[in-house]
């Protein structure tokens, strides 16, 4: 192991929830910039501002919008990340959340939910096209990506930054080179430190960011808040994005096929509580 | 005659095969609570659990466990 290199950190509050970037060798002012980066990106991802990309994709009722690099980017992503979790994962579930309340940011609280109007998301090849720099999306389904951008952003932030660094956005991380002693970075995952080097870690919950029995994980099989016996999974894989997609798609699966999914798709993993 | 050694013969045939066959599955059993996947193994080879909050991380050949004081977590927001 090689003598320890300082650890520059960068703290602070962006995408609804708490950021931290680190570097072993990088200026302190990379990691502000950083920051910048993130709040430019993540101001094109949201869905609680109608100028963003997403909200103008969102209401484009059917016709082809232009969109930037990195949103045609994570569009093609999410669509990767709904074939290979067998539909669990579908950033079109925008209708349902809606319909649980979940209307603004969770800052301000969640309004009346009307689950009577939540249903199954169609498809998401069936109402989302991207070809290069646009996308369509069919009238009536609406996007939110949420639930992926930010393990992306944290793979893209990482490779933006550069070498050995380690960006986590709301839980979602990843961490790249071999960390500040040559061994790793030490990241927590259920209460044990693992040593990750090009590898992300994310966590899906059911716990955070609920009202009552209201929750933001949409089950896209029934177009509700998930219930099914799992509270919280956290998983390493080979990036952010990867991680996240893991993690829910685990959660959704439940108890009893879970183990066996993450020990096919995850390097390292954890299923806690039950419902 | 010769109907007749052709007769034994393919009865033979007929029993030894299923014998044989009856052999080599009975020595072939399949496991039916093998996961469907190979299950992950640990850098020793051996499955690694480490007791962690309300339940066990399980960690993979490619990831090591550490005793460093972590820098940041992954959690639930």
């Amino acid at each position: 192991m090689r003598p320890e290199t300082k650890i520059e950190s960068h703290r602070f509050e962006a995408l609804g929830t708490s950021c931290s970037l680190f570097s072993a060798g990088r200026p302190l002012g990379r990691l502000v910039e950083g920051e910048l980066w993130v709040r430019q990106v993540g101001a094109r991802f949201t869905r609680f501002s109608a100028q963003s990309e997403l909200s103008r994709l969102n209401a484009s009722a059917g016709r082809w919008v232009e969109v930037g690099e990195d949103m045609e980017a994570l569009l093609r992503d999410a669509l990767r990340a709904y074939a290979t979790s067998g539909g669990l994962v579908n950033v079109a579930v925008l209708p349902s959340m809606m319909a649980t309340g979940y209307t603004r940011p969770i800052s301000q609280g969640p309004t009346v939910a009307v689950l009577e109007s939540a249903h199954p998301p169609p498809a998401l090849p069936d109402v989302l096209q991207v070809r290069e720099g646009e996308a369509r999306l069919e009238p009536g389904a609406g996007l939110d990506l949420g639930g992926v951008a930010k393990g992306w952003m944290a793979d893209r932030l990482c490779a933006w930054l550069g070498p050995n660094v380690l960006a986590n956005l709301g839980g979602d991380l990843m961490a790249t080179g071999d960390g500040p002693a040559g061994d790793g970075w030490p990241v927590g995952l259920a209460g044990v430190t693992v040593m990750l080097r090009d590898q992300g870690a994310a966590t899906s919950s059911v716990r955070r960011r609920r009202s009552g029995d209201m929750h933001h994980l949409i089950d896209p099989r029934s177009g509700l808040p998930a219930r099914t016996g799992l509270e919280e999974v956290s998983v390493v894989a080979s990036s952010g994005f990867e991680a996240e997609v893991v993690a829910k798609t685990a959660l959704l699966l439940g108890p009893d096929l879970a183990p066996t999914y993450c020990a096919s798709h995850a390097l390292a993993w954890w299923l806690g509580g039950s419902q | 005659m010769r109907v007749l050694l052709l007769k034994a013969g393919a009865t033979a045939l007929t029993v030894i095969a299923t014998v044989a066959s009856a052999l080599y599955v009975s020595s072939h059993l399949k496991n039916p609570t093998a996961p469907l996947q190979p299950s992950v193994l640990n850098a020793n080879g051996n499955g690694s659990a480490v007791s962690a909050l309300g339940g066990t991380v399980t960690v993979g050949p490619s990831v090591r466990p550490g005793n460093a004081q972590p820098v940041t977590s992954t959690y639930a927001s």
